[in-house]
């Protein structure tokens, strides 16, 4: 049987954990290829709906990154992130989705090594937990729903 | 309750409002929301026991606005969020008149925001210690427990948006659900739009939830909608010291932060 | 239908080596939407760039994406070629296949993959941009400087020399600040009026710099380039230009004993009266609560004598309206009030005074011309014990941080004391001994070697009065904490310094942020200290934190060249990736709902109240508005409205949504 490969989406700021990931690369220090980032300006600009959307869509882990705290390119964007994420996981938690799926972590732009430990770590767990099937079940459910019952 | 309908007909006669939103009775001896506009209709007004429902939602409504100067019966839920939507700019002070109805059925007016506020420090405003244990209970659970039980109650819903109309704070002219570009939530009802839906409900009303009930109350499916956003009451007060609806100038706990909120897993 | 190329670049071989450029290319040809695409060995060179263009104009694309690089290095080298091909900059996106793919990932089929799943993100996102301009605000080449001490005068002094209007507003009577209150400066030892006046003086006769002392700031409106301020003038009673400075009234006037804040106490000023001889403008003002005129309804002595008839007991304040393009805030700081240390008895024992009014007492100008007196008695002290970090670093006390101005200065007056007084003895009580700086450490062993001062590392825990001698009980911790008491004559504190009074208020009518201890806050710590996150706002001085004289003037030179920088061009260009609210036809008018929740999250004040009137001029609606030049692009506000009203340009939801889309179903 094949080794399980997680699919896992970053959703990262530009000014500390893309930067910090570019050093990464630049450093050439290896790390997992499962994950892909999607860059935004701050963290304060990572709506919630962003990560439902990123589960809905075949994610099994999300990483969210930004600057450490007092480092913010736009000096509180990740102060307001973390209440929202502190709010956000105990909904996700409470509705029955595995928050142990969503890393959160704060990458600087100085550390390329931090980001590929992040990002191993993360896939190592996510292979540890397995592939996210409640919540693709019913994703694929409502692909059934959507496109009819003309495939049975 | 004479005292009820003697100071409405004097506000309606002497124009101090042109409208007073009230309880009275609805079909199958259930209490149902009443408009008064004159004093004939007076009348029509009860309140007994069973008059629960929290009023306020209906101040932003736009056919009720056009009438001109409101005035509400408001329980201690209608008072939070009446507290809440003046925090939100949607009502001012001095705007609506204010007719309190305590628990004990007697009537008190309220002035101003400010005396509202100095009432609602001195009352309960927690839940129920039913809902706590219902709560207790979800806790207790596995994740996955939870996520059958959450699994189970979204598939009954029919996406009517009961919730949303009945909600004192689900008064935005587009709701996230309607926006299509993109199409955030799925526009059926089918498992993965019901629960799109009702966490970004539930996320939309963290910290601004007075815990009044009325989603749950007008859900045609029994869904529990209520514990999503009750559950989130706790955790934003220890956490952030907010609590919604309790000061008409208060600032939203997820729009503002400390620098040293604490939080456990972000590495 | 999109026209979109696809660039996909070898970068030699740092792509190549593990990335089968071309097959990337290739496959993303095959997308949806992609009308070009093509491989390259350089894309950011001559030739890579030609391609690019050529390939622009050949095949009419109205996207571009380019997998090479870090967009952080290359997207302004790539979008400006697409603008020379015609093509709107904001139309091109950069897919980062070298540091988030080839440099990280090992040569196979799955990092292959990878980058193509990257491109195929960006191209979904390009369907999804937009043509964007870049926003141009004109500048009004005016600059404020409000606060008139050392960093005031510096910033005024350099942004008028560069050729620009300044406007400088003053609360006090006369401009100086604090640094003409003191008698030497260190590490030098130079007399401090001897620096500083020379510099008043210049900014009273500069063409370019407008004064207006004894004002205030009133309101803040606008934004960067084009603020518009309302400066209140408070009365002085005077007609200025009829007043020639002469000082008659002030010798003449009957109220004789108010006392003088200047001195800090130490000694007298009539009510109408010039704060000290070197004043700039040196002309007097009337201080109304303590004139008997104003008091009584008689008296109107100094009208009498007034030579040009210049006093004007009924004039009123002043609304001065400024437009400029910027602020530069340098309105310095304050020491800790005496209430703060009952324990040490300030307040309550004439001879235990201040660092200010030490600075005072030890100045040729000052009340005692110079002699060190103690105020009690006049008597000169033989024995003074300087404590340092009176109030600072003291978590107890709620200052946790260091004054960083206390060591140098209370070493300068153990040293001033011991030239003055030869047979004085200076202790000093301190924690640690902070001389980082030029000549800093230096300065501080001649006070220890040279002047013979006794420093002892410990606290003072109590000051008490006894037989005439001030007791001073404290600890030597070099000394396993020893006991120690002191008779002493006089006891000086180095006081915190501490925000300035009215600090808060300021900060909130400029609309710039504060810290824990009301300092304003500066942009970012390290790389923008003298900005603040208000653009178009810059700091000066000890308005920041506590500084020494040296740090406050560099800061302030260098608040105007950011100033200078601003205005060297007619209009201010910005990148257009800011956030907005919609806007739709009436009824409708946005799917805002005013519910403003935004407004907090926004760092920089830029989300607006517009209201939508009716033809009558009724407010039917108020509606959220970004101001585009305020606003920096974060997206803070995008990620909490609900109701999806406000979106930002270049990370907007549906590029975004598109993006996950693209990511997750290959």
């Amino acid at each position: 049987m094949q080794e399980f490969e997680p699919k896992i989406v970053a959703f990262v700021c530009n000014w500390c954990t893309y930067a910090g990931a570019d050093l990464t690369g630049t450093s050439r220090i290896k790390y997992s290829a499962n994950v892909k980032i999607i860059r935004f300006p701050c963290t304060g600009r990572i709506d919630f709906m962003i990560l439902m959307k990123a589960f809905e869509n075949g994610a099994d882990g999300i990483i969210v990154s930004g600057c450490h705290p007092n480092d913010c390119h736009y000096s509180t964007g990740n102060f307001h992130a973390r209440r929202r994420w502190i709010v956000l996981r105990n909904l996700l938690n409470f509705a029955g989705i595995e928050t142990d799926r969503i890393q959160f972590s704060w990458v600087s732009a100085a550390e390329g090594f931090k980001w590929a430990d992040v990002v191993n770590n993360t896939v190592a767990a996510i292979k540890e937990i397995g592939p996210y099937e409640n919540y693709r079940k019913i994703a694929v459910s409502t692909l059934f729903n959507e496109e009819g019952a003309s495939n049975e | 309750m004479n005292d009820l309908i003697k100071k409405v007909t004097q506000l309606l006669d002497d124009k101090t409002i042109n409208v007073f939103i009230g309880y009275g009775q609805g079909t199958a001896s259930r209490i149902r929301t009443i408009f008064v506009k004159n004093s004939s209709q007076v009348e029509n007004l009860v309140y007994t026991s069973d008059c629960t429902a929290n009023l306020a939602g209906y101040l932003l409504k736009h056919e009720v606005k056009k009438i001109g100067k409101l005035g509400i019966l408001a329980n201690d839920s209608a008072l939070r969020s009446m507290m809440q939507l003046a925090s939100e700019f949607q009502i001012k002070d001095g705007e609506v008149y204010v007719l309190h109805a305590a628990k004990d059925g007697s009537f008190t007016e309220f002035a101003d925001f400010q005396s509202i506020e100095a009432y609602l420090v001195t009352i309960d405003t927690g839940i129920t210690s039913d809902e706590q244990e219902r709560i207790a209970k979800l806790e207790a659970m596995t994740v996955k427990e939870r996520w059958i039980f959450w699994n189970k109650e979204f598939e009954k819903c029919i996406k009517c948006y009961a919730c949303r109309a009945a909600c004192p704070m689900c008064y935005c002219h587009r709701c996230t659900t309607d926006v299509n570009q993109p199409q955030w939530i799925p526009v059926a009802s089918h498992e993965q739009g019901n629960l799109d839906y009702h966490l970004m409900r539930a996320m939309h009303l963290a910290g601004r939830c007075v815990n009044c009930g009325e989603c749950a109350n007008a859900c045609p499916m029994d869904i529990p909608l209520n514990l999503l956003t009750y559950q989130l009451i706790a955790p934003i007060r220890t956490t952030f010291d907010a609590t919604a609806g309790m000061k008409a100038d208060a600032v939203y706990a997820l729009s503002t932060f400390k620098p040293d909120d604490k939080e456990n897993f972000i590495i | 239908m999109s026209r979109i190329g696809v660039f996909v670049c070898h970068c030699g071989e740092n792509i190549s080596a593990t990335v089968d450029c071309e097959k990337v290319a290739r496959i993303s040809g095959e997308l949806k939407g992609v009308e070009f695409s093509a491989d390259y060995k350089y894309m950011c060179s001559d030739p890579g760039q030609t391609m690019l263009k050529d390939a622009i104009r050949e095949h009419k694309l109205d996207g571009v994406v380019v997998a090479a690089c870090s967009p952080r290095m290359h997207e302004p080298t790539f979008r400006n070629a697409c603008a020379e091909a015609g093509l709107n900059p904001y139309l091109c996106e950069m897919s980062n296949i070298r540091e988030h793919c080839s440099w990280v990932h090992p040569k196979s089929d799955l990092t292959t993959d990878k980058a193509e799943s990257l491109v195929r993100v960006m191209v979904e996102k390009v369907k999804k941009n937009k043509a964007l301009n870049s926003i141009k605000v004109p500048v009004t080449r005016t600059a404020l400087v409000i606060g008139g001490g050392v960093a005031g005068i510096q910033a005024a002094l350099d942004i008028a020399n560069c050729g620009h209007k300044v406007v400088m507003v003053e609360k006090l009577p006369s401009i100086g600040g604090h640094m003409s209150q003191l008698s030497e400066t260190f590490p030098t030892l130079d007399c401090s009026q001897c620096i500083l006046t020379p510099r008043m003086v210049e900014v009273a006769q500069h063409p370019n710099i407008t004064l207006y002392t004894y004002a205030e700031v009133e309101s803040v409106d606008g934004f960067i380039g084009n603020f518009k301020v309302k400066v209140r003038k408070k009365s002085k009673s005077l007609d200025e230009h009829l007043c020639t400075g002469c000082g008659l009234c002030t010798t003449k006037c009957p109220q004789k004993k108010i006392p003088n804040e200047f001195e800090r106490g130490l000694g007298f000023r009539p009510a109408i009266y010039v704060p000290f001889p070197q004043a700039v403008p040196n002309k007097p003002v009337i201080d109304r609560e303590n004139c008997t005129y104003y008091i009584k309804g008689k008296c109107k002595v100094c009208e009498i004598v007034c030579p040009t008839k210049a006093i004007r007991f009924d004039q009123e304040d002043e609304i001065v309206e400024v437009d400029c393009g910027a602020i530069v805030l340098a309105t310095g700081f304050d020491v800790l009030k005496p209430d703060f240390f009952p324990e040490y008895g300030y307040g309550k024992y004439k001879d235990v005074i201040d660092g200010l009014q030490f600075e005072r007492l030890a100045s040729a100008s000052g009340p005692t011309q110079g002699m060190i007196r103690r105020p009690s008695d006049g008597e000169i002290p033989k024995k003074i014990v300087f404590v340092a970090c009176a109030g600072s670093r003291d978590p107890a006390k709620g200052i946790e941080y260091c004054s960083k101005i206390c060591c140098m200065y209370t070493a300068k007056h153990a040293m001033l004391y011991k030239h003055k007084v030869h047979d004085g003895t200076p202790y000093v009580f301190y924690m640690d001994i902070r001389a980082g700086g030029k000549n800093y450490e230096e300065f501080v062993r001649r006070a220890i070697v040279e002047d013979e001062t006794h420093y002892v590392r410990g606290r003072v825990s109590t000051i008490y009065e006894k037989n005439g001698k001030l007791i001073v009980k404290g600890v030597d911790t070099l000394m396993g904490a020893q006991p120690v008491e002191i008779e002493a004559d006089m006891v000086v504190l180095a006081t915190a310094g501490v925000a300035n009074k009215g600090s808060e208020e300021l900060a909130q009518t400029v609309h710039v942020s504060y810290d824990a201890h009301k300092f304003f806050a500066e942009a970012h710590p390290k790389l923008k200290p003298v900005e603040t996150n208000t653009a178009g706002i810059f700091l000066a001085g000890a308005c920041q934190a506590p500084k020494d004289i040296p740090e406050s003037v560099a800061a302030a030179s260098g608040a105007a060249v950011k100033v200078a920088a601003l205005f060297s061009n007619d209009l201010l260009t910005r990148e257009p990736l800011i956030a907005v609210v919609n806007r739709q036809a009436p009824p409708v008018y946005s799917s805002c709902v005013g519910c403003f929740l935004c407004q907090s999250v926004c760092p920089y004040q830029a989300i607006e109240r517009e209201e939508i009137k009716n033809r009558n001029g009724e407010v039917i609606r108020t509606l959220a508005k970004v101001n585009e030049g305020l606003c920096q692009g974060c997206g803070t506000c995008v990620a909490l409205c609900r109701t999806k009203a406000i979106d930002i340009y270049g990370y907007s939801n549906q590029q975004v949504y598109s993006e996950i889309m693209a990511l997750l179903n290959d």
